[in-house]
Order: C-alpha cells, then structure tokens, then sequence
C-alpha cells in the first residue's frame, strides 16, 4: 500500500489530478463506490450510459462527474430516514475497497496540494510588496510552513490511518483547508480558472463525492 | 450590540424580498457572465443601481431606496440580503459601483456631474482600475503612468496595466489610478471614457463571482483631457490614494456584507433541505454574531470613518467564516452534495472572491495590528510632533469589484 500511496502522489504531482486518478484507479480493488449517488473519475472512465453531471471545472481539469448507475433513483443522502443516514447497502459495494479508494485519492489530492504549494512559492518569489519579495513576509512564510507541515502530516496519516474510515475522511478535510490556505496565497491568480487554484476545487469536489464527511455526515 | 430601528428592519425585509429576483438569475449568470444584458431591468438590479447613485444625480427620483444610502450600517443591512440573494448578480450590475466611489470622493463637482451623467442611462458599467499584474496589495508602488502628452492639447496619456479590473471589458466609464512621480503621493486617479485608443480589456476566466466579469487592461497612450484627472482641486495629500483610502473602509464592510450573505444562503439551503433537524444551530449561532460584529463595524465607521480596525475585523473574520460555512454545509446535505445541489456548488465558489476583494486576509491582518506594530517599534514621541503620511501608514486601497 505504501508504495501505491507513493505512486499516486507522485503522479498527481507531476501530471495533475486526472492523472493521478487514473493511477489510482489502476491500484484500487474491484468493489469501491461512491458513498452518494454521484462520482467523479477522469473522463475517459466513465461508465458509458451513465447520467453525466455538468461540472465546468472538473471537465477542464479532464475529469467527468456523473450518477453512479443503479442509483438514478436513489434519494439524496440528508433525507433518507434516520437508520439509513449512515451508507445505504449497495450491492457489490463495499465499505473496505471504498476506503482504500479514499486513501489512494488522498494520495492524489497529497500530490495536487504539493504540487500547488510550489506554484505558489514560484509566484510569490517573483512579486515584491514593498520593495522586499512577497515571499519573504513572515505571514507568508508562516503559511508555506503551516502548509508544509501538513502535507507531511496527511501523507502519515493516510499510512497510519488507512483502515479508519474517519480518520481517512478527517485527512480529506485536511487537505482541501490546505489548498484554500495555499490558494489565498496566489491573490487573484488563484482565482481564475485556467490557473492552478482551479485543481484544488475540482481536488475538493472529488472528495466530495468519494469521501463521507469525518464523524458522518453532521 | 446594535438595535436595527424600524426603518432599517424595513430595509433588511425590503432587500429579503428584492433577492429572490437576482437567486432566479444567479445560475445562468454564473454559466455565462457575458450574457447579463437581459439581466438588467430586473427590478433589483435598477434598485441597487439607483441606491448606489447620489440621491442628487439620480435620474429616476421615483425609486425608495429604503433608505439604503443612509449610512454604511445600511448598506452592509441591504448587502447581505442581497448577497443572499446573489452576490455574482450584484458584481454584474451596472451603475457607479467602485468608480463612482472614487468620483465622490476625489471628484470635483464637475467631475461628478460628467461621471453620472455618462451613466445615467441605467445600461453602463464602470470599472475601478486599482490593480496591476506585478502590483496588487502594495498598490502604492504601482508603475502604470499618467503623463503629459507631447503635445499640450492631447491632455495626458496614460500608459501601463492593469488586472483583475470588474467590468472592464464592457465598461464604458472608469477610474484608473496611475502615477504621475515618484511618490506615493503621485498616485492620481483618472477618469476614462470608453472606446478610447490605446485602451484594450480582456475578460479573465473565473472561478466564482463570474458576474464580476474581471479583466485584463492594457493601457497603451490612453487619452485623458486634464479636466479628467480627478483631485485637482483638493490638497496634494488628499488627490489621490490617501483621498480615497478612507472609503476602503466602507468598502472592506462590503465585502464582508457579501461574504456573510453567501454563507447565510449556505445555511438556509441545508434548513430548506433538511427541516427540523437542529445540527445548524452552532452554525446559524456564529453567523448571527458574525451579523452583529458586522453591524458594530459599520456604526463604527459612521462615526468615524477612519476607524480602520473595525472594518478589517469584520472582513478578516467573516470571509474566513463563510468559507467554511460553505464547507459545513456541503457536508451537512451529505456525500456528492456540490454536485448534487448547483447553487452550493457556486457558492463554494464564490464565497473565495472575498479573500482576495478589497485587501487578503494578511493584509487586514496588517491593518488590525498596525498601530500595536508603530506602538512596539517607533521611538517615543516627542511632545507636538507632527506626523505626515508615509508610505506604511496608508490604507493601501485593495481593489474590488
Ligand atoms: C473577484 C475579484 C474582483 C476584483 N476586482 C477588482 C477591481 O475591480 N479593481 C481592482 O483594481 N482590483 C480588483 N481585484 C484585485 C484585488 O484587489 C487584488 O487581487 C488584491 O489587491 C490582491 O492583490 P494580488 O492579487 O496581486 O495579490 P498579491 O498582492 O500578490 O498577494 C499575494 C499573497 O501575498 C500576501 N501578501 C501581500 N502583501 C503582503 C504583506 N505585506 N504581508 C503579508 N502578506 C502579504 C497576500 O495576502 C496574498 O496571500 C479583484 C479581485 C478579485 C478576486
């Protein structure tokens, strides 16, 4: 698992999220599900026939959000009754091979964060704020520290807490506040949509959808 | 904590109802932010429109603005109902917006004249172009020039880059700030009349807020008749960013205003979703006092308005707090439910514009602690000494749509 973890990170890292998907994907043992009605895997793996959901961000990125077949039907997850409130019984489905897919799109999302935090560095070594680099402020080097250290934290965690589904999920929430630290870092150009802050939505929106909220959801 | 009296309780119900207009609208905006020409005679746009122009230059003296341009304790009321509604749409609007911000305070009377004049019409946009792609926070080292043209008659020319700049690109009429010397005293504002040679806006791609449209300029010898360089008749402090620094924190409650109304809209979606169930109350419990942090701040800048701390708190605070409110809710509506519910998914979007509208975090930061800063390193003062601006103590103007 380990090496797999690493892989995943590694080719997210270099390559983007659509990529590091696919290698996760290749890694991940038959039997993994969404714990909603919808998902998101790289474009070309989606099932055929399936009911696409539009998503502009996630396309670019070369991703495809769709219902998972069989649960077109199925109710949004806050109102199902009480008993079922946890995750519905699908067949074939099971819990274990989905956290195992949640740790390998950990690894993924690891890769995307790190791979933004850099762009992030490069940019700010670039701008000056009064007439010093911006990257030199203290409240800037404050957060690529604080982001550092998560990243090195969530990569043990996905290790150490791979078979826990919660402190799976609670890695998840981890990261997506560490794009958006990182994000803020970038200015605007973290806001436009064809810049290197639109990974870390489309990154938050697969976690959305793979991964249940850490305690369930609220 | 500030009581709304009732004529402000019925300018907050005013604005309640006025937002279900732009929520109808926020989704096809969102989809396609140049296609907003439909949008506005939607009665809440022409309010907001009508609302944001000086009483005295408003063409249609019929419209009740509820009392909106009151006070900025009103406005952040009617700002976060309408954000509610949709903040996107209120980027989208035309009207003075920014600009005219600027032209109030920094515009003789004539120039004010000239400006709502040119936007009379209800269907002009205007831009604020502050922003520059080397320079954002520290807009005091800007580098796009305001020259004397060769020749006397051309006026001045302007010449440089800006970015990030709402409405742009369709915009008829801005504001640019460019310098005119060395010193940040130089910094000058100037009116731009579109088309105009030399002038180029191109749409940039956004993630959220797409309504605000924000674009790339290139100033490239610009035109500017003398008569268009706003400030000359106020004292050299006051002509250009030092003129209009004070109304950055009017502003910066703006924001926040949005960024509240955002999260609210959060909120009230997993209520309509998930009814009786009280897992909100922590979350409806902070927003409520994020709202009132925010009324005090505003009342504080109606007293004073260069109380700048107020204001950073509230928007260093709040767009923090709506980020992760719409975090929150994402979660509480389950698994998949940004793609599962539209709107939140925008949200999730939009709510990040605020960071970066009107001074980041770090910069509002800056502005908290700046005189505990100047108290732990300036050397004692000496009785009567008179201070004059320098660059640090500026409220560097942060751009926003
Ligand atoms: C939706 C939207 C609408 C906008 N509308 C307008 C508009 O109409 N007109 C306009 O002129 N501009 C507009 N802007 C631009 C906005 O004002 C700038 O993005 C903002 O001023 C920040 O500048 P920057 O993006 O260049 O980031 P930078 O200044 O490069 O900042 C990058 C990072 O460095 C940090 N940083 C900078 N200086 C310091 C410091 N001294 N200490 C510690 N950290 C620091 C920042 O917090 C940030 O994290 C808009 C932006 C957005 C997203």
């Amino acid at each position: 698992m380990r090496d797999t973890i690493a892989r995943c990170e590694t080719t997210a890292h270099a390559e983007g999220l659509a990529a590091g998907l696919t290698q996760a994907l290749a890694a991940a043992r038959d039997g993994f599900s969404p714990p909603g009605r919808v998902a998101a895997l790289p474009a070309d793996r989606v099932p055929p026939g399936a009911a696409a959901v539009r998503n502009r961000l996630a396309e670019r990125e070369g991703i495809g959000c769709f219902v998972w077949p069989g649960r077109e039907a199925e109710r949004p997850h806050h109102v199902r009754p009480g008993h079922e409130t946890e995750r519905p019984h699908h067949d074939g489905a099971s819990d274990d091979t989905t956290t195992e897919f949640a740790v390998l799109l950990g690894a993924v999302r690891l890769g995307a964060t790190r791979r933004l935090l850099e762009h992030a560095v490069t940019h700010l070594s670039g701008r000056t704020v009064g007439g010093e680099p911006t990257l030199r402020k203290q409240l800037v080097l404050g957060t690529v520290a604080d982001v550092m250290t998560g990243v090195e934290a969530a990569r043990h965690a996905l290790l150490t807490g791979a078979s826990v589904p919660d402190a799976v999920a609670d890695t998840h929430e981890r990261l997506t506040e560490l794009d958006w630290e990182t994000t803020k870092l970038l200015g605007a150009s973290g806001y436009l949509a064809d810049g290197p802050a639109r990974t870390a939505h489309v990154s938050r929106l697969l976690a959305d959808c793979w991964v249940a909220a850490p305690g369930g959801t609220p | 904590m500030t009581e709304l009296d009732a004529p402000l309780r019925e300018l907050r119900g005013m604005c309640r109802e006025a937002a279900r207009d732009l929520r109808t609208r926020a989704l096809a905006v969102d989809a396609d932010p140049a296609d907003v020409e439909r949008h506005l005679d939607s009665p809440t746009l022409t309010l907001i429109r009508v609302a944001s122009t000086p009483k005295r230059f408003r063409a249609d003296g019929s419209v009740d603005d509820g009392g909106y341009s009151g006070s900025c304790l009103a406005r952040v009321i009617a700002g976060v109902e309408l954000a509610r509604g949709d903040a996107g749409l209120i980027c989208a609007n035309t009207g003075p917006s920014l600009a005219g911000v600027a032209v109030d305070a920094l515009g003789s009377e004539a120039q004010q004249e000239a400006f709502y004049d040119a936007i009379a019409d209800g269907r002009t946009w205007t831009f604020f172009g502050m922003t520059e792609p080397d320079r954002g926070s520290d807009a005091t080292a800007m580098e796009t020039r305001l020259e004397a043209a060769p020749d006397p008659a051309d006026g001045m020319l302007l010449t440089g880059a800006k970015r990030y700049v709402g409405n742009a690109s369709r915009g008829r009429i801005g504001v640019v700030f460019a310098r005119t010397g060395r010193t940040a005293l130089s910094v000058r504002g100037a009116v731009v009349r579109i088309p105009a040679a030399g002038y180029e806006a191109t749409p940039l791609d956004m993630i959220g807020l797409r309504g605000a449209r924000i674009c790339a300029i290139d100033l490239n010898g610009v035109r500017v008749p003398r008569e268009d360089v706003l400030g000359a008749h106020l004292p050299a402090s006051r002509r250009g960013l030092w003129g209009i620094g004070r109304t950055f924190n009017v502003m910066r409650t703006q924001i926040a205003s949005m960024a509240l109304g955002v999260a609210l809209a959060a909120r009230d979606l997993v209520r309509e979703e998930r009814p009786g169930w009280s897992g909100h109350e922590r979350v409806s419990a902070r927003l409520d006092a994020a709202l009132a942090l925010l009324h005090d701040a505003a009342v504080q800048v109606d007293h004073d308005p260069d109380a700048r701390r107020p204001p950073s708190v509230a928007k260093l605070h709040i767009t923090d707090l709506a980020v992760r409110t719409t975090r929150w809710a994402a979660h509480a509506l389950g698994p998949g439910a940004m793609l599962e519910h539209p709107l939140l998914e925008k949200w999730c979007r939009d709510v990040a514009a605020f960071e970066f509208m009107d001074g980041t975090s770090n910069i509002q930061r800056l502005h908290i602690t700046h005189d505990v800063a100047t108290r732990a390193t300036a050397p004692r003062p000496s009785a009567g000494r008179v201070t004059t601006p320098t660059a640090d103590r500026v409220t560097a103007p942060q751009g926003a749509a």
